[in-house]
């Protein structure tokens, strides 16, 4: 099967497949590639003396590295050390959350739910559709400080007159996990629900108590899809400065790598940094990326035989 | 697929799972009470009327220009980006699908990588591209619809080739035993054959289009190339009225819409074809 | 049609923009050019006497919402044109805009008087030929020769506007207000801060009674750095350009804002709430800044633009346009008693529109050099960072 599907129809006539995809192909190189590449050429290259604007150096023999190393200097030791430790302890908590949160719902979805299943499955897909700022708009109006949320902690004699929306570290965790915890469940309930019951089931038969199967055999056999759930939900994360801003005023308490990056770029003139720090946000993620793209190529593969 | 059924039901995880139903889902659903608000407060609902949606003659979504550009811009850009990148994709993912050799290889791993770039990244080299290099495309609305259109190929190139996969390549050889050509093949046979992975695509685009923000900000110049997300971004910090909900609201109901047609489609199609429905949830896990 | 508000949105960026971009003249002439801007245009002249008005379309280059559309109508009825409005976000965009030939334009309705020189240098504008401006007798006797633009070759006054603190009268007692007040912990979690670094770093320094608001020293940059920085868990403050609304409807009680903002903060009140509770405390010294318009070399409409500026400097269509975009025009005879006795200006709120002396004698910001430019964004970014 996996070679009938490679030897396709007219596979003796490679040129027209290849054909097929150059529109594809050539779209991204022009939009995709040469933007990426655009973003080295104007870290690594001139600024206009007059306006300010940078002068991209297309050819790395001329690049320039003084505004990379001015960047690179204040990230280990500097003013963005500490933002950058922000960003990563954000990210970090969000993510244990979303572990903690979406470990068993997907669990619970891929190996309990029964009658509701379907119900369920919409309710988990639901987010998907729902616009990402809208599901944020939703925290905004919940959480003013005449909204519900206060007069909830109110009537439950917990305070209620908090600002929630000022610049609160737990308030952008939360907004961060509620925003990207369905790319977290998703995947991972689809991993889930691949698992070979006959395990656990073996497990089971072999006299283990049910949290000592979890622990020794469920647990290990979702790793994969713990994995490949985690990395997808924090990518969009690391880049992430809206949520931030949305939900707290612009403090600099709650200040990312993305807010930083947006700043320099279309705040003021400092596409240099900027771009400096787009290139190593990327150099940062890009075990992630690769890790990801690696396991997508492998079920690419796996769906084809 | 068969399911194990366990003897004894979780109910610690059922009450963990639905209460994060709820709270993934109770938010929206108050905002789109507040959209019916006949206040203008937006934390306090005082009583159901349609205000914010037509009656208030200035700041109604129906009557203030500023509300309604945000949403003409969004659903114009929505259905560009699906008919330009629908037929890029589908012919893509059929060529890539076939195609064999080194540069094919690599066409796919070109194609996989801005599904895991995080948007500011593609944010950024959009914006710096055409500022500095494409600076002759009329920078707004033309900019944001070819952003759209790059960020959205690699979802259906997806989706299409996990069904290209599934079907396999028997139904075309038998076409092309019968005497058809190889187009003929492709039209007759195969395109019909992923009608639903096609369908589905279509609305992936749309929806991801609809909901984008960071590239459609990167590239916006201003109120004329306002989207609704970036209205609600700017909206939603400001002064907004109800009207805001409301029109996250009208926005939402389009993108339901879409995919509750979506669904019907691919339930009528899967009956005939019997595809998965385990690989559907793939294909949103991998659009998320 | 809430036009202020975009309007304000936009400001704030603008300026946040323009005034962080700024190159210092000097360097202007230490530099070589470097490529980017060859068509060193100084020798542009005005155009002749006499011409009579193009056919059309008038292309405009304006923030969005910034001029009245009545005015926009009334041009294009007077004068059998149509008139096109392409926006641009911030004053960077626009000089980048205008420098790329991205955009083909014949007036540029708002340009910041921090950025001007670079249009200037590069020969993007054209020398005005006051024939064609009747009215020009009606702007404001502090801007006629004004500081940017000597001997107004170049410019027409737009609006202007000074920066100062907003605040609420019913939650602080008017006499206490001074910088310091942004720096009272009786105001935590209800303060903000602009969003702008030369007027984030310069109210830290005013606050010091360091009035060179344009200092080229590191030690008084960086201290103002470090002084903004204690805002951050002192105040909670809030960094943004969002006092225009917040103070009118409760969130925010000391708001560091533009004048225009307190003006316009009026139709933000909640129902029942009256005026009266808006205040604004203008800083003396203070700063004082203001947009101008100037027609672009290229321009294909060079006479229509001068006309369209010249209705602005009518004095009843400056105050028509003051109604819509809130912006105090830069027009004689149009200050605080005149706005007030419109019905455009509360009382209370008459020191939101300047005088002639306060213009005059405004402190001013200027375009700094790009050492010190780095100096400042530096010292802006370590607060943003909050570390």
């Amino acid at each position: 099967m996996a070679n009938a599907a490679g030897a396709a129809p007219g596979g003796h006539r490679n040129g027209f497949w290849g054909f097929l995809s150059l529109p594809g192909v050539a779209w991204l190189l022009a939009l995709f590639v040469v933007p990426f590449y655009a973003i080295a050429a104007v870290a690594f290259g001139r600024v206009d003396p007059i306006l300010r604007t940078p002068d991209p150096v297309w050819s790395p023999w001329s690049w320039n590295f003084s505004a990379m190393n001015k960047v690179i200097d204040r990230v280990f030791g500097g003013d963005l050390g500490g933002v950058v430790v922000r960003t990563l302890s954000f990210v970090g908590a969000s993510l244990a959350l979303c572990c903690l949160i979406g470990y068993p719902v997907a669990y619970y979805a891929a190996r309990h739910a029964t009658r509701w299943r379907a119900v369920l499955l919409t309710a988990l897909v639901m987010p998907f559709w729902i616009s990402y700022l809208m599901r944020m708009l939703a925290w905004i109006n919940l959480l003013q400080v005449d909204g519900y949320f206060n007069r909830v902690l109110g009537w439950l004699h917990l305070g209620g007159s908090r600002n929630w929306l000022d610049g609160d570290w737990s308030t952008v965790v939360i907004g961060l996990v509620y925003g990207y915890i369905p790319f977290f469940i998703l995947p991972l309930y689809a991993a889930l629900e691949r698992l070979d019951i006959r395990l656990i089931e073996a497990g089971r038969d072999l006299g283990a108590s049910p949290a000592r199967v979890f622990r020794r055999v469920t647990l290990p056999l979702s790793v994969p899809g713990l994995l490949a759930a985690s990395v997808i939900t924090i990518l969009p994360m690391f880049g992430d400065y809206y949520t931030n801003t949305f939900l707290s005023s612009g403090s600099p308490r709650t200040e990312m790598i993305g807010n930083q990056i947006e700043r320099d770029l279309r705040g003021s003139s400092q596409s240099q940094t900027g771009a400096s720090l787009v290139l190593i946000l990327s150099a940062m993620l890009l075990v992630m990326m690769t890790y990801y793209l690696v396991v997508t190529v492998r079920a690419q593969r796996s769906v084809a035989t | 697929m068969r399911r194990h059924r366990p003897n004894r039901h979780p109910f610690g995880l059922a009450a963990i799972t639905w209460l994060y139903v709820l709270w993934s889902l109770v938010p929206v659903l108050v905002a789109m009470r507040i959209s019916f608000n006949s206040g203008k407060s937006r934390s306090a609902f005082q009583s159901p009327s349609l205000r914010w949606y037509f009656h208030d003659p200035l700041q109604s979504v129906w009557h203030d220009d500023s509300l309604r550009q945000p949403l003409r811009n969004s659903l114009k850009l929505a259905a560009l980006s699906m008919l330009i990148t629908t037929p890029i994709g589908v012919a893509m993912a059929i060529g890539l699908q076939r195609w064999r050799g080194r540069i094919s290889k690599a066409s796919n791993a070109l194609m996989l990588i801005p599904l895991v770039t995080p948007e500011i990244v593609m944010g950024v080299a959009l914006f710096l591209v055409f500022t500095q290099v494409y600076t002759g495309v009329p920078r707004g609305f033309t900019t944001q619809l070819l952003g759209h259109i790059t960020f959205s190929i690699s979802y259906v190139v997806v989706i299409v080739r996990g069904r290209l996969a599934a079907i396999g390549p028997q139904y075309e050889e038998a076409a092309r035993d019968l005497g058809a050509n190889r187009l003929q093949a492709m039209r007759l046979v195969l395109l019909p054959l992923l009608g639903p992975a096609i369908f589905a695509s279509v609305m992936v685009v749309f929806a991801g289009s609809i909901d984008d923000f960071v590239i459609s900000s990167f590239l916006s110049t201003g109120a004329s190339s306002e989207t609704v997300p970036m209205k609600i971004y700017s909206g939603g910090r400001a002064t907004a009225t109800p009207a805001l909900n409301a029109l996250a609201t009208i926005m939402l109901m389009f993108t339901l819409t879409a995919v509750t047609l979506a669904a019907l489609v691919m339930r009528r199609m899967r009956r005939r074809h019997g595809a998965g429905e385990d690989a559907q949830l793939g294909n949103l896990a991998v659009v998320g | 049609m809430d036009s202020r508000f975009t309007r304000r949105q936009v400001i704030g960026g603008s300026t946040r923009l323009g005034l962080a971009l700024a190159v210092g003249l000097p360097l202007l002439q230490a530099c070589g050019d470097d490529g980017a801007s060859s068509s060193s245009g100084t020798n542009t002249e005005a155009i002749k006497d006499g011409l009579k008005p193009e056919a059309g379309p008038l292309r405009i280059f304006n923030y969005d919402s910034y001029v009245s559309p009545d005015i926009v109508s009334a041009f294009e009825a007077k004068y059998g044109v149509k008139v096109e409005i392409t926006t641009f976000t911030t004053d960077d965009e626009a000089v980048t805009k205008l420098a790329s030939g991205a955009v083909d334009v014949d007036l540029h309705h708002s340009a910041s008087t921090t950025t001007l020189f670079k249009l200037v240098e590069t020969g993007l504008v054209q020398p005005l030929n006051k024939t064609y401006l009747g009215n020009i007798g009606n702007v404001a006797a502090s801007l006629r020769d004004p500081y940017y633009d000597k001997g107004a070759v170049y410019t027409v006054p737009y609006t202007v506007f000074s920066t100062g603190i907003g605040f609420r009268a019913d939650k602080v007692d008017a006499a206490s207000v001074s910088w310091d007040t942004l720096w009272d912990p009786q105001y935590k979690g209800v303060t903000s801060l602009l969003d702008d670094s030369r007027e984030g770093l310069a109210a830290a320094m005013l606050r010091k009674g360091l009035t060179d608001v344009n200092s080229a020293d590191p030690t008084i940059i960086k201290q103002a750095g470090d002084d903004l920085g204690e805002l951050t868990n002192l105040m909670n403050i809030k960094v943004e350009i969002e006092g225009y609304h917040t103070v009118p409807e409760g969130s925010t009680t000391v708001a560091h804002v533009w004048s225009g903002d307190m003006l316009n903060a009026q139709y933000y009140l909640p129902e029942g709430t009256g005026a009266e509770v808006l205040a604004y405390w203008q800083p003396s010294p203070g700063t004082i800044a203001n947009d101008t318009m100037c027609v672009l070399s290229k321009a294909k409409n060079p006479v229509l633009a001068h006309l369209f500026m010249n209705e602005l400097l009518d004095t009843t269509n400056a105050q028509t346009n003051f109604g819509y975009v809130g912006y105090q025009p830069a027009v004689e005879g149009l200050g605080a008693q005149e706005l007030i006795d419109a019905g455009l200006v509360p009382e209370n709120l008459r020191s939101c529109v300047l005088t002639n002396d306060q213009i005059t004698n405004g402190l001013r910001y200027l375009a700094l050099s790009a050492d010190v430019e780095a100096l400042w964004n530096d010292a802006w970014s370590k607060f943003r960072a909050g570390t």
